[in-house]
């Protein structure tokens, strides 16, 4: 396919223009938070900062507890990936391969299970949770968060160990694996860049968890996520701008960097059983 | 029964021993995949997976519904149960609010969803034409999908801003707007400023499904249609519309759940305000729980939510046919 050059002009022009207006939310953050609170408040509003500065930057790490919320996200995000890769890949496995009486009827639960909305379902959550004095406390959202990643990630597993055959493992069980060291020695290692992009991604949905983070946490700020956090620096009359538009960015930064690398494994997860 | 228990007990000890000793004997590996041992080894692992989403979805979810039958303002679960009665549900029947909710629900879930729609599929077929730079492209159209909706909501708070926001700004500036709009203040423009961050955040879905859709159509279909003369448009409409007919299914069907489902995007911008504009019912389930306390009634409201989520995706997997992932 070949094209005249005023067309190709005119394609440029619209791919241009149509990424300006997409993307140009993201850029008058950046601008925002490099603005010198005087700044804020004035007409016309600066397109390009004159004085760049990063005090909002420090001044959300030194006068608010930004650091601490960072911390209490990452490590939510660590622990309840962790103990939801750890049940989700022997499920997977047992979908994908062991094939149970009853395991693709628990492969639709989990499946079925993305889409139950969680504003009921943290309503009796936050009852027992808190009959286990668990609230305020991150244990409880580690727990909801693990939960919450094991259906996707059951199912990506189960995806990424169907392309693994499965001769493999026989030939390992013949020389003398068992099936538990055959997961662990073969398919494991095979499925390395699928594990790596799942546990990534429950890095992610529980990065940008809010409804059970603010629920569970809201009344010990110590222990708030970095998303409740930077809601939380909006003020009733005066706000900040520049600090929260600093805090934003931020705390969305390694979401932005995981969906890069996510991308095109996230793209086949939910279209390869429909395109095929 | 006792003596059934006691029988898989042995079994499951068997079978641990076997797994977890190294193969020394002559005795080959494979009685382990004999039919009983391997559904066994398969429930085994199913189990830690199964008893997680048991305590942490399937029991609140129980839970919840036996909660919406009982008068409980503020819910003391397990300590003294409120008669069954069907007053919250009679509640809701009659309630404006309720049925205001709904309206707010369909109208948003449409709109975002044509609107995405329409959005995202213009976009994937623009970055699925052949120039130089398009992978840049395909990612930077793509990047706010990886926006989490908070930031999404608070970058769009501070633009729609009602006295420094730059929109209030351009609009006063060039003159459409002789005043300061404010916007999440006011019943239709908080309408309308959800939906502007909602497609924001939900075109860029659409538009990589369909990309994903679009790479699959073989292009030797639009060669021929163009040797036999059809133009851009009914090539558009004979071959790239009937070729997404496979994810276009759920490609909607997913966005249109999220719309449903979401909380955070509303919940910071409005809380469901002004006088309920913007209240869905998953804002609306929330907002009697932990605002008002009426844990009964919120429990009424979002088993109707639960109800309506589990038809929807319960098409999606049908649709997807067999193997859904």
């Amino acid at each position: 396919m070949t094209r005249s050059r005023t067309e190709s002009v005119m394609l440029y022009a619209v791919v241009i223009a149509v990424i300006v207006v997409f993307v140009f939310p993201l850029y008058w953050m950046f601008n925002t938070s490099l603005a010198p609170a005087t700044r804020l408040r004035s007409f016309p509003p600066v397109f390009v900062q004159p004085e760049p500065t990063f005090a909002a930057y420090e001044r959300i790490f030194n006068e608010r507890p930004v650091g601490v919320w960072l911390r209490n996200s990452a490590v939510v995000a660590v622990s309840s990936t962790a103990l939801s890769m750890f049940v989700s890949v022997l499920a997977g496995y047992s979908i994908s391969r062991i094939r149970a009486r009853g395991s693709q009827a628990i492969g639709l639960f989990f499946l079925m299970s993305r889409m139950l909305p969680s504003t009921l379902i943290i309503i009796p959550l936050f009852v027992s949770f808190r009959q286990l004095q668990l609230i305020g406390d991150l244990k409880s959202l580690v727990l909801a968060h693990a939960t919450f990643i094991t259906p996707f990630a059951v199912w990506m597993l189960k995806g990424y160990f169907d392309t693994i055959p499965s001769e493999l493992e026989d030939a390992a069980m013949i020389d003398g694996c068992t099936p538990l060291s055959a997961l662990l020695r073969v398919v494991l290692p095979l499925s390395a860049p699928g594990l790596a992009a799942t546990t990534l991604y429950g890095f992610v949905l529980s990065w940008n968890d809010f409804v059970f983070a603010r629920t569970f946490l809201v009344a010990n700020q110590k222990a708030w996520t970095v998303n409740v956090g930077v809601a939380s620096l909006k003020g009733e009359y005066l706000t900040e701008w520049n600090e929260i538009m600093a805090g934003s960015l931020i705390a969305m930064l390694p979401i932005v960097l995981a969906y890069l690398f996510l991308e095109r494994y996230l793209v086949s997860g939910l279209t390869s059983g429909a395109t095929k | 029964m006792g003596e059934g228990a006691g029988g898989w007990g042995r079994k499951i000890a068997q079978i641990f021993l076997r797994l977890t000793k190294p193969n020394t004997g002559a005795s080959p590996r494979w009685s382990l995949w004999q039919p009983g041992n391997r559904q066994l080894f398969g429930y085994l692992l199913l189990l830690p997976a199964v008893l997680l989403t048991a305590a942490i979805i399937v029991y609140p979810i129980i839970a919840a519904i036996d909660l919406s039958f009982q008068r409980i303002k503020i819910a003391k679960l397990g300590r003294s149960r409120a008669p069954l009665t069907l007053a919250n549900y009679e509640e809701l029947f009659t309630s404006p609010e309720f049925y205001q909710a709904i309206w707010v629900t369909i109208s948003l879930v449409a709109t975002v969803t044509l609107l995405s729609y329409v959005i995202g599929l213009g976009a994937a077929v623009l970055v699925n034409q052949k120039f130089r730079g398009r992978k840049l492209a395909r990612i930077l159209v793509a990047t706010p999908w990886a926006v989490p909706s908070v930031m999404a909501a608070i970058i769009w708070w501070w633009l729609f801003d009602s006295s420094f926001g730059l929109i209030n700004w351009a609009l006063v500036r060039s003159g459409l707007s002789g005043a300061m709009i404010p916007w999440l203040s006011t019943p239709g423009a908080a309408f309308f400023v959800i939906v502007v961050v909602m497609v924001w955040k939900g075109y860029p879905f659409i538009s990589v499904i369909m990309l994903a859709g679009l790479q699959s159509i073989p292009l030797e279909l639009y060669d021929a249609a163009k040797v036999d003369g059809a133009n851009a448009w009914n090539r558009f409409r004979f071959i790239t519309v009937p070729g997404l007919r496979s994810v276009r299914g759920i490609a909607l069907i997913l966005i249109m759940l999220w719309v449903f489902r979401d909380f955070p995007i509303i919940y910071i911008l409005t809380g469901g305000g002004p006088q309920g504009t913007t209240q869905t019912l998953a804002i609306m389930t929330y907002q009697e729980a932990f605002k008002f306390h009426d844990f009964g009634f919120a429990a009424a409201i979002g088993v109707i939510t639960l109800f309506i989520s589990v038809i929807a995706s319960w098409f999606m997997v049908r649709r997807s046919d067999q193997p859904i992932y």
